[in-house]
Order: structure tokens, then C-alpha cells, then sequence
């Protein structure tokens, strides 16, 4: 009994470090993408270059998450929601870990972007990124929450994001045809805003794993409507 | 019901059944042998002495003959038996239907020992009977026969019985005895035991129980005497606790700075208001999580492990929160339980945001004064180098020179007189003459400046100002500059052809408001709060291309707030500015 208690409270402990880790990895990755942003906006390329030398803990910190959820598998056979929980954050994980890869990229584009003069102020592109941060803010929120309303309101959101990725893409098409000297700035904004994008899907799959841990439930690949958890609660 | 809950009742009382017990049982067996010892031996004495008074008195014949008499005379049984151990002669039985008794024990004893006793179970009168045999002694000597004499036990067993009866007897009223002692005792002892008992009682549930009352003077009056002191004690330092708790608590409550209590698993435990005023964004259901999971904040997660790491107070500045973020000195500290393990770990959030804030207006600032002053005399020093050198003798060019550096001193002149305009209205050292103003006059003399500029430029001026409009309590001059500066931003930053409207009217609130839109280039909407600070520029090289100081609306600002009055500013991108000036309307009586 005694020996019984004092293992399951080493393992209640061991799940709780995993859980703690990610939330890390997490604030690494919105910091990554806050400061890679910013060395955007504020043409700070400083900023940029440190986003690109974080990347490296933030890859360190993923790899010794998933080594860690392994080991627990393997050492302590979690059944049910413990298995659910292990398995959401091995792809929790993952996702952050892009999350951080795309910061970098944006990084990478802001370094040139920064050397010439800017193409028109950046209006919707701060936009685009206050969304995502907040999406991957509330993604981690309802993770600790476990909370599917906020994870919903995530998935919703990821709609606003991609219109928002159109409508930089049409805005920049029209800069290229006036001037095609704008060609090349235009086309890193781009993929910038792709990044974006990209980012704000990974925290739809973050919130849809979030409403699989709570529910096991998984709505992944499932069609918009019933994406919308709260249509068929 | 006294007796059903009381224990201590059945334990005295018991006590007492089994002392009174056990002295019975042992008073009883002893007398019982003692009685029994002594009955025998008188039977045994009788019997005795009648077989020796009919052995001497009678010979066998004669004992044959009377032998139902002797047996009657003596109270017992008589048997003569001779010495083969044939009966001659029994009182009680048919001498035919007698076997030989030369093998009976109280027979061979007396043949031995010349006299014998023997107690045994008579099958033929069924009851213990008690034999004595003594020889009968021919001539010669040798023995002829034995005269045997029984008699039955039945008088001992009955002793007995009436000895055990008595003995009872007094068991019980011994018992009833004790009970009554047990009882009264018992009260005696439990009364204040209960008393106690109901005393701390009302003490645990946190009634005032007063004092406990016991008279006596023994164990329980100073147990009594021990529990009021320990009341008292006890009272005195709840009280105290209370007082310091009450201090701490009002303490950590109205501190402005946010406080956050981990425990030692680094959980939250507790946080004062400050805290929650201050991030509140969080939920409140932060308790029992940690840090992390709450704010998921890097550089205060790094600060809570070097803190652990180290169990030294850390001091770091931090960030929380997405952009701007709110700044906070954060500062760690351990507290420490009375059980050396249980270390919690508190928290203190002292917000530096607005502090930040004002640092980088006051660097922005001065870097701002530098350059704007630096800019001009740059300027104005270039072409006094160029005159000097011979441009001079040039009279067409240094007309075109001195102009220029007339032009340019005249912005820093303009510029000298702006910052001194507004450190003056800073430091309250402007005074203003407050007057009852009617405010369309104003607005007249104001546009009539501006109105030539603007329709030079191509700019349609649009007034819609009733004449009616009740006054306002203001200083005339400072007034016109106020309306002369957001006009001339208006005129400033609204590409031909627009249009620049002037309207004033009073609110059902007591206010006067003066709105100046135009369908200039706009502001952006996260730009707006920003334009009462000094030197701000939405777009930093048009407008001085545009000859603006970049003091106007920070003038404006601090003249609107002299004036008690308020400045509202709605814009959008490229579509237009509104400026609402609102003043309350000036009541006569009021300064009377």
C-alpha cells in the first residue's frame, strides 16, 4: 500500500513535469514568434538573429519532451486519460517545436526585409500575428484549462487567419504589378504570411488535441461544421 | 439514560461486584470447611460413643435381640456383624438379604486399628452415610465381632445449605449496598467530570464558555482551576494571533504591490487583490496551479528556477503579456514555515509599466529636442559657412541664402516658443485669465487665420456654428490656439481637394463641443492615444516638410486639461480626422 501510493505520486509527478515542459516549450515558441515579429515591425535585426539562435533550445527542450513521454510509456503502462494525455502532448510537442521552425523562418525573412526600404507600412501583417499569438496563447490555455470552449474558439479563429493570408497575398500581387521592383520584398512578406498561416493551423491542431484529451474525442480531418465542437455538444 | 451513557458508571460498580465476589466465594469455602470439618468430627464422637457404650452394656445376644431399640435410642443404624463378617443383627434391614461385610473399610480398619470410619454413598438409603465400626472382644482377647453405627450425612448437607443461603443472602444486600455506594461515588466523581466534559466541548466548537465553576479542592478542583487558566492563556493568544493575522492580511491586502504566495511544490496558494487587479486577464481559478500553467512567462519561469536553484532572493525585470506587455519588477523571496521543509516561495510583482513608459517619453524626448533643434541650425550654419566663403558677393544668391536661414530660424524660433509654451503650461506657470467666452466669436477669428491657407491649397471650409451656444469658461488667447492648432493640422494633413468642417453645439451633458473633421490622410487607430506626446509624428518626414514643430497637439492637450475640458479624437486611414473639443458650459453662478 505504502510502496503502491509512493509510486503512483512519483508518476502523478512525472506527468505533471511533462505537462510543466510543454507549457515551457510553449512560452518559448510564443516568445519566438512575438520577437520574431517584432524584428519585423521595428526593423530590428538583432531581434531576428536571436530568434534564430533560440531555435536551438527550443529543439533541445522537444527532444527531451518526447524522450520523456516514451520513457513514461514504457516504465509506467498510463492507461486511459493518462494515455490520452501522453499521446496529445507527443503531438503538442511536435506542433511547438514547427511553431518554433516557422518563427525562424519569419526571423530569416526579416533580415533582408529589414535592409531595404519597407513596401507600404504593415497594416494586416500585425494583424495576422496578434491573431496567431493569441491562438497558440488560447490553445495553451485551454491545455491547462482543459477547457474545449476556448479550444473551439480557437478553431474558429483560424478562418480569420486565412483570410487574412488572402489578403495579403491579392494587396502584394497588386504592389508586384505596379512595381516589380517590389518583387523580391513582396514575395519574402509572402512567405512570411504564409508562416503565419502555418502557425495558426498548428494551433487549430493543438486545440483540436486539447478537445481529445478532454473528450476522447478526435474531430481531426473532420469536415467545418462538425469542426465547430460546440454545434454537436 | 445516565446509566446507558455512562461507562464510568459499569466500571466502578463492576469493581466492586468482583471484590465482593470473590470475598464471598473465599469466606464461603473457608467457614463451609470449617463447619463441615466440625460436624463430622461430632458425629464420628457420637457414633463412637454409643458403639462403646453398647459394646460394654450389651452381649450379643442382647444386641440381637433389642437392636431396633438401640438403633431408635442412639438416632443411628445398628449393625452387629461377627468376626467372619456375617451380620448378625440391622436395625434398618433383613439380616438374610445382607451380604458379608468383613470387607467394608470402616470393618477392616476396626479390625486393624481397633476402631474404624468410613463415609461413602449408601446405595440402600441413597444419601452419604457415615460408618463407625469398633471391635467386640471375646474372653481371650481375640476379636468375636463388630458393632457397627451409621447415621447419615443428610444433617451436614442441610448446615451447608442454610451456611450458603446466609452467605448469599448477605452477597446480596452487599451488593445492593455497593450499588448505592458505587452510585453516589460515582455522581460525586462524574458531576464535574461531565461539567468539564460539556466545558471544553463549547471550547473546541469555539464558544465563549466563561469559567468552569468546581468547589472541591481535591484532583478536580485543580484540573478546574489548570482548564480556566489554559482558557484564558489560550483566549489571549488566539486574540493575539487574530490581531497580527488582521494586520498581516490588511498588510497583504492593500499593497499596491501584486503578491503571489507558491508553496513548496511551486503551486499557487495564495495572491493579494493587487495581483489580481493587475492580471486581470487570468482567471481566478489560478489556485493550486503553477506559475507556469498560469502565465507560461519564460523569463519568470527562469526567475522561479535560478531562485530555487540558488534559495537567494532574486530581483529581475519582466515582461508578462503579450504586446506592449506590462513591465514588473519581480521579485523572489522565500518564506519559511514552521516545518522547516514546507519553504514557500512568495512572489512580489511591482509594475514599472507606466515608470517604462515615462523613461522612454523622457529619452524620447530629449533625443526628440536635439534633433528637432539640430535640424535648423545645421541648416543655418551651412549657409553662413557658404556666405562667409564669398556666396556673399553673390548679392542674388545670398538674398536666396539669407532667406532660407531666415526660414529656418523662424521654425526654431517657432519651435523655442512651442516648448517653452508647453513647459510653461507643464510647470502651472501660465496663467490663465478665465473669462465667460462666447465661442463663436473665437471660431470666427481663428478660421478667418487659417481660412486663407486652406483655400489656397484648394480646400473647401465648411462652418456650422449656431450663434445662440451658451459660454464658455476659458482664456480668450489660449482658447484661439487651441482651435488655430487643430485647424492648422487639419489644413496640414488634408490633400486637395478636401474639405475641412468646423461645428459646435451643446450637449444635453452641460458641455459645449467644438468638432473640427476633415478628409485628410487620417492617423492609425493604435497611433491615437500617442499624439499628445511631445515630438510624436505619425509619419515623421511629411510633417516636417509641412513646417510642424511637432508640439501642436501636446499644446493642445495640456491647454484642453487647463481648461477642465476634454479632447476626443476619431480617425480613420486615409479617410479623415474628427477632433472634438468638448467644454462644459459656464455657469455665472458658479463663481458667485
Amino acid at each position: 500500500m505504502d510502496g503502491k501510493e509512493h509510486t503512483s505520486k512519483i508518476y502523478d509527478r512525472e506527468l505533471q513535469e511533462i505537462k510543466e515542459n510543454l507549457l515551457y516549450l510553449g512560452g518559448l515558441a510564443e516568445k519566438a514568434i512575438q520577437n520574431a515579429m517584432r524584428s519585423l515591425l521595428e526593423r530590428d535585426s538583432d531581434l531576428a538573429r536571436e530568434v534564430i539562435d533560440a531555435d536551438d533550445r527550443i529543439n533541445r527542450l522537444d527532444k527531451e519532451i518526447e524522450e520523456r513521454c516514451i520513457d513514461l510509456v514504457a516504465l509506467r503502462q498510463p492507461v486511459a486519460r493518462d494515455l490520452r494525455f501522453i499521446a496529445t502532448a507527443i503531438k503538442i510537442n511536435a506542433h511547438l517545436e514547427r511553431i518554433g521552425d516557422m518563427a525562424v523562418n519569419i526571423a530569416e525573412k526579416a533580415i533582408p526585409l529589414n535592409e531595404e526600404p519597407p513596401v507600404k507600412p504593415y497594416i494586416d501583417l500585425p494583424r495576422m500575428s496578434d491573431t496567431t499569438q493569441a491562438m497558440i496563447r488560447k490553445s495553451l490555455d485551454a491545455l491547462v484549462k482543459e477547457d474545449c470552449d476556448l479550444a473551439d474558439e480557437v478553431i474558429r479563429e483560424d478562418e480569420t487567419v486565412d483570410n487574412l493570408n488572402d489578403q495579403i497575398f491579392r494587396e502584394l500581387v497588386t504592389f508586384m504589378l505596379e512595381d516589380p521592383r517590389t518583387i523580391h520584398r513582396a514575395l519574402l512578406i509572402m512567405q512570411i504570411s504564409k508562416n503565419l498561416e502555418r502557425i495558426s493551423d498548428h494551433a487549430t491542431s493543438i486545440a483540436i488535441m486539447v478537445i481529445y484529451l478532454v473528450t476522447g474525442r478526435n474531430i481531426r480531418h473532420g469536415n467545418r461544421a462538425e469542426k465547430s465542437f460546440q454545434n454537436d455538444i | 439514560m445516565f446509566f446507558k451513557k455512562s461507562n464510568l458508571f459499569y466500571k466502578i460498580f463492576g469493581t466492586y461486584v468482583i471484590i465482593i465476589l470473590l470475598g464471598m466465594m473465599v469466606v464461603g469455602f473457608l467457614v463451609g470447611r470449617q463447619v463441615k470439618t466440625r460436624l463430622m468430627e461430632r458425629i464420628e464422637y457420637d457414633l463412637t460413643t454409643y458403639a462403646q457404650m453398647i459394646k460394654q452394656i450389651s452381649s450379643k445376644g442382647e444386641i440381637i435381640q433389642n437392636v431396633a431399640q438401640l438403633a431408635k435410642i442412639s438416632d443411628t443404624r445398628v449393625t452387629l456383624v461377627d468376626a467372619t463378617g456375617k451380620v448378625l443383627a440391622d436395625s434398618n434391614k433383613e439380616v438374610s438379604r445382607m451380604n458379608n461385610h468383613l470387607n467394608r473399610p470402616e470393618i477392616q480398619e476396626a479390625r486393624v486399628k481397633g476402631r474404624g470410619k468410613s463415609t461413602r454413598f449408601s446405595r440402600t438409603l441413597n444419601v452419604d452415610m457415615f460408618y463407625v465400626a469398633i471391635p467386640v472382644k471375646g474372653g481371650g482377647g481375640g476379636i468375636t465381632g463388630y458393632v457397627r453405627l451409621a447415621r447419615p450425612l443428610i444433617e451436614i448437607r442441610q448446615s451447608m445449605r442454610e451456611l450458603y443461603g446466609l452467605i448469599l443472602q448477605s452477597f446480596m444486600i452487599i451488593l445492593i449496598l455497593s450499588f448505592l455506594i458505587a452510585f453516589i461515588f460515582f455522581s460525586r466523581l462524574i458531576s464535574p467530570i461531565e461539567e468539564m466534559e460539556q466545558f471544553t466541548e463549547m471550547l473546541r466548537k469555539g464558544d465563549d464558555p466563561g469559567t468552569l465553576m468546581i468547589g472541591s479542592s481535591d484532583e478536580m478542583g485543580r484540573l478546574a482551576g489548570n482548564i480556566n487558566y489554559m482558557v484564558i492563556e489560550l483566549r489571549d493568544r488566539v486574540r493575539y494571533a487574530d490581531e497580527e493575522k488582521g494586520k498581516l492580511e490588511a498588510a497583504f491586502a492593500s499593497m499596491t504591490d501584486g503578491v503571489l504566495v507558491l508553496d513548496n511544490q511551486d503551486k499557487i496558494e495564495t495572491f493579494n487583490n493587487s495581483f489580481k487587479t493587475m492580471f486581470r486577464i487570468i482567471r481566478d481559478d489560478i489556485l493550486g496551479q503553477t506559475p507556469l500553467e498560469v502565465f507560461r512567462n519564460i523569463d519568470l519561469q527562469n526567475a522561479i528556477d535560478c531562485f530555487k536553484e540558488e534559495q537567494m532572493p532574486v530581483s529581475r525585470e519582466i515582461t508578462i503579456g503579450g504586446e506592449p506587455g506590462l513591465v514588473f519588477d519581480v521579485n523572489l523571496s522565500s518564506i519559511h514555515g514552521l516545518p522547516e521543509s514546507e519553504t514557500k516561495t512568495m512572489i512580489v510583482f511591482h509594475d514599472l509599466t507606466h515608470l517604462k513608459k515615462l523613461e522612454r517619453m523622457r529619452a524620447d524626448f530629449v533625443a526628440n529636442v536635439t534633433h528637432e533643434i539640430k535640424t535648423p541650425l545645421t541648416a543655418i550654419l551651412g549657409f553662413v559657412e557658404t556666405l562667409q566663403e564669398g556666396a556673399i558677393e553673390d548679392k542674388e544668391t545670398a538674398r536666396k541664402f539669407l532667406q532660407t536661414i531666415r526660414k529656418h530660424s523662424e521654425r526654431l524660433n517657432r519651435l523655442v516658443d512651442d516648448l517653452l509654451t508647453i513647459s510653461d503650461i507643464e510647470l502651472g506657470e501660465t496663467r490663465l485669465f478665465f473669462e465667460s467666452v462666447s465661442i463663436s466669436g473665437i471660431i470666427e477669428s481663428a478660421l478667418s487665420i487659417v481660412e486663407y491657407r486652406a483655400v489656397n491649397k484648394g480646400l473647401s471650409v465648411e462652418k456650422n456654428v449656431p450663434d445662440e451656444l451658451p459660454p464658455i469658461r476659458a482664456d480668450r488667447d489660449k482658447l484661439t490656439q487651441i482651435l488655430l492648432n487643430v485647424l492648422d493640422n487639419a489644413v496640414k494633413f488634408t490633400p486637395e481637394p478636401g474639405k475641412i468642417s468646423i461645428t459646435a453645439f451643446n450637449d444635453k451633458a452641460d458641455n459645449v463641443i467644438i468638432k473640427i473633421s476633415d478628409t485628410g490622410i487620417g492617423v492609425p487607430e493604435n497611433e491615437i492615444p500617442r499624439l499628445g506626446e511631445r515630438f510624436y509624428r505619425v509619419d515623421k518626414t511629411r510633417s516636417r516638410e509641412l513646417g510642424g514643430t511637432g508640439l501642436g497637439m501636446s499644446i493642445v492637450k495640456h491647454l484642453m486639461m487647463a481648461h477642465e475640458g476634454e479632447i476626443k479624437i476619431e480617425s480613420r486611414l486615409g479617410k479623415g480626422t474628427t477632433v472634438s473639443l468638448v467644454f462644459p458650459v459656464f455657469h455665472e453662478e458658479l463663481i458667485a
